[in-house]
């Protein structure tokens, strides 16, 4: 423990500010092909024809691939969740959304790979897209999956559910039914550094790949799956990362690069450009949050019953956990003893969505804490006592039944108020984690109380240790 | 053509529309200057031409025929870092990394030119075209400030001491 508390230099910051630090399109090896893709130009469309031949012929190109060429060309970033896999490397009968990769070229040069690609010939038979996630279940509305546009947690329920306490009952002896809508929009990650891959094929059958990965060992397992290898056949070089932020969890400058360098038996390198890195890697996904909230004229939530509607885009990506995630928190840092809490994968046209920062939770904080300034307007109470009164204490549990050992609400909330020179009044500057009693402990809160199964960290020898265990 | 390039006469053999980062990064080698967007948007390219900080990916190697290019490789070695370079490691004011060569280049241009110590804001004016997505900034600026005051060596000592937990 000799590094807590002390400055120490960044194990990479001498080769940051030197410039001497290798990122992956920093690398080049003689004979390198470069990549370039070939992409949907439209939201929704049933592929007529896809002819390369023209693009094969083209001076410098060495290869040109599409599905065909991809083992196993659909894999999931879920499977081991048991989510079944739905996204193809590069697009088959089919497109679902602007950029879905369809064909990709190795050339000499950059430029030589761009003129092929844009000598691919490509018939599309449009169709309407579906772009609205409110709407997924309207009837004449375009299907996005041929088993339509919401995803199917378990055979007989298509929503991540979450019941606590009797919510009829907390409306039934509510003063006012507080209700809103939040629609928090995609965001994409934009690192500095586009996504890149070097492939290079060994002479013993197996391929070295410099990824941009953020996630290198989850990268290595979906394109050994996509190559159909074992992961021995394959080895990553990776850690140098300018900026992932979430977005460089997405695989697949790796299985291309790998599969054009098996194809070619020369090293490829793929770096995106920023259109590419904008319009068509993974973002933060779109949500429609609804919140019901049962509320009593002196500040205490009841209960609440919400329904989520959350964008994937095209494919399921991590859609399925973020969805989870987002449930778990939709009571926010507060105590809501009754609860019914609906959230929906919807998929769309747009771009897949996948992981960025906190990704399902943000969403949830968002719409509850603005709501929280709603029901304080509505009531008329100020929002900061709104917030003390209904904040995680001691004891308390959360909508999926964790009973909190020592929930920090209270304290964050008093150091936001001082950081925001506002001054609360001296009863709510008191106010500790400490269990509820007296007036903070309302009929309504006892049930939901549970004895917080604790295990104090205590300090023996120098290292953590758990009180009367090891 | 030719080019001077960190001090050193280099012949370029790449057409006079090749971006001058096309032309550092793949033929001549030198990596500091990143594709970052490759619009002019986001200043990982920044190198100095005769001084001045300028995107090298949208100058055309054909109109700098002859000028002085410094590159983030010139700034110093591990063993004799800059000012800036110092300043930028020990305010840890490069996470990823990716930005940062441009960024030194700039603040080195800066302090050039105008000479220290620099407010803050002046700092802030002169770094705006450079995104960095990591860092919020703040850790950037506090760097330059000090390596235009000549402050390195200020990281605070290893205390290497265990403060108690909750006490």
């Amino acid at each position: 423990m000799k590094a807590v508390g002390a400055s120490l230099p960044r194990y990479d910051g001498i080769d940051h500010v030197t410039a001497r630090s290798r990122f992956v399109d920093d690398f080049s090896l003689p004979g390198m092909l470069w990549a370039k893709a070939f992409r949907s130009p439209v939201a929704s469309a049933r592929i007529v024809r896809l002819d390369t031949t023209r693009a094969e012929a083209m001076p410098g190109v060495h290869a040109v691939i599409t599905h065909a060429d991809v083992p196993t060309n659909v894999v999931g970033h879920q499977e081991v969740w048991g989510i079944a896999p739905d996204e193809p490397l590069l697009a088959e009968h089919e497109v679902r959304f602007v950029g879905q990769l369809i064909a990709v070229v190795a050339a000499e040069t950059e430029a030589q790979a761009l003129d092929a690609v844009q000598a691919i010939e490509l018939e599309l038979e449009e169709r309407t897209p579906f772009l609205d996630v409110r709407n997924a279940w309207d009837a004449g509305r375009p299907q996005v999956t041929p088993d339509g546009n919401v995803f199917f947690y378990y055979p007989d329920q298509p929503q991540r559910q979450i019941r606590k306490g009797n919510v009829d009952e907390a409306f039934a002896a509510a003063d006012v039914i507080v209700e809103g809508v939040y629609r928090p929009g995609a965001i994409e990650q934009a690192p500095a550094e586009p996504a890149a891959a070097l492939a290079i094929p060994e002479p013993n059958g197996r391929v070295t790949i410099h990824s941009t990965s953020q996630a290198l060992y989850y990268s290595m397992d979906i394109t050994a799956r996509h190559l159909r290898m074992p992961m021995g056949m394959l080895k990553f070089v990776g850690g140098t990362v300018g900026g992932g932020f979430g977005g460089k969890i997405d695989t697949k400058t790796e299985p291309i690069t790998a599969v054009l360098a098996l194809k070619t038996q020369r090293p490829v390198k793929w770096r995106h450009t920023r259109e590419e890195e904008m319009l068509c890697s993974t973002t933060r996904a779109a949500w429609h949050v609804e919140i019901a909230d049962a509320v009593t004229n002196d500040g205490w939530i009841l209960g609440r019953k919400t329904l989520t509607l959350h964008d994937a885009g095209a494919y399921m990506m991590t859609s399925a956990y973020a969805c989870s995630k987002h449930s778990f928190h939709l009571a926010g840092a507060y105590s809501i003893p009754a609860v019914s809490f609906n959230t929906f994968v919807v998929m769309t046209n747009h771009v897949p969505t996948a992981a960025m920062r906190g990704f399902g939770v943000t969403s949830a904080s968002f719409a509850v804490e603005t709501h929280m300034n709603r029901i304080a307007q509505v009531i008329g109470m100020d929002p900061w006592e709104l917030r003390l009164k209904n904040a995680n204490r001691v004891g308390d549990s959360s909508p999926s039944r964790v009973v909190y050992g020592n929930p920090s609400t209270v304290s964050t909330l008093l150091a936001a108020a001082e950081a925001a020179d506002v001054v609360l009044p001296p009863d709510e500057r008191a106010m500790t984690n400490a269990k509820r009693e007296g007036a903070l402990l309302p009929a309504h809160l006892v049930e939901q109380q549970r004895e917080p199964v604790t295990h104090p960290l205590v300090w023996r020898d120098n290292r953590p240790a758990l009180e009367g265990g090891v | 053509m030719k080019l001077v390039v960190n001090g050193q006469e280099r012949l370029v053999a790449a057409g006079p529309l090749t971006p001058l980062l096309h032309v550092l990064r793949e033929e001549l080698g030198l990596v500091g200057a990143k594709a970052g967007c490759q619009h002019g948007s986001c200043g990982t390219c920044t190198v100095l031409i005769d001084g001045e900080p300028r995107r090298s990916c949208l100058t055309p190697v054909g109109a700098i025929e002859g000028a002085s290019i410094t590159t983030a490789e010139a700034l110093g070695d591990p063993a004799n870092l800059s000012v800036v370079q110092a300043a930028f490691d020990e305010h840890y004011a490069a996470q990823c990394g990716f930005c940062t060569p441009g960024m030194l280049l700039a603040a080195t241009a800066l302090i050039e030119r105008k000479g220290g110590p620099l407010e803050r804001d002046e700092v802030v004016e002169a770094l705006g075209g450079h995104y960095c997505r990591c860092t919020g900034y703040v850790k950037i600026v506090d760097a330059v400030v000090a390596a235009s005051r000549g402050e390195t060596g200020t990281r605070a000592p290893s205390t290497l001491e265990i403060r108690a937990v909750g006490s």
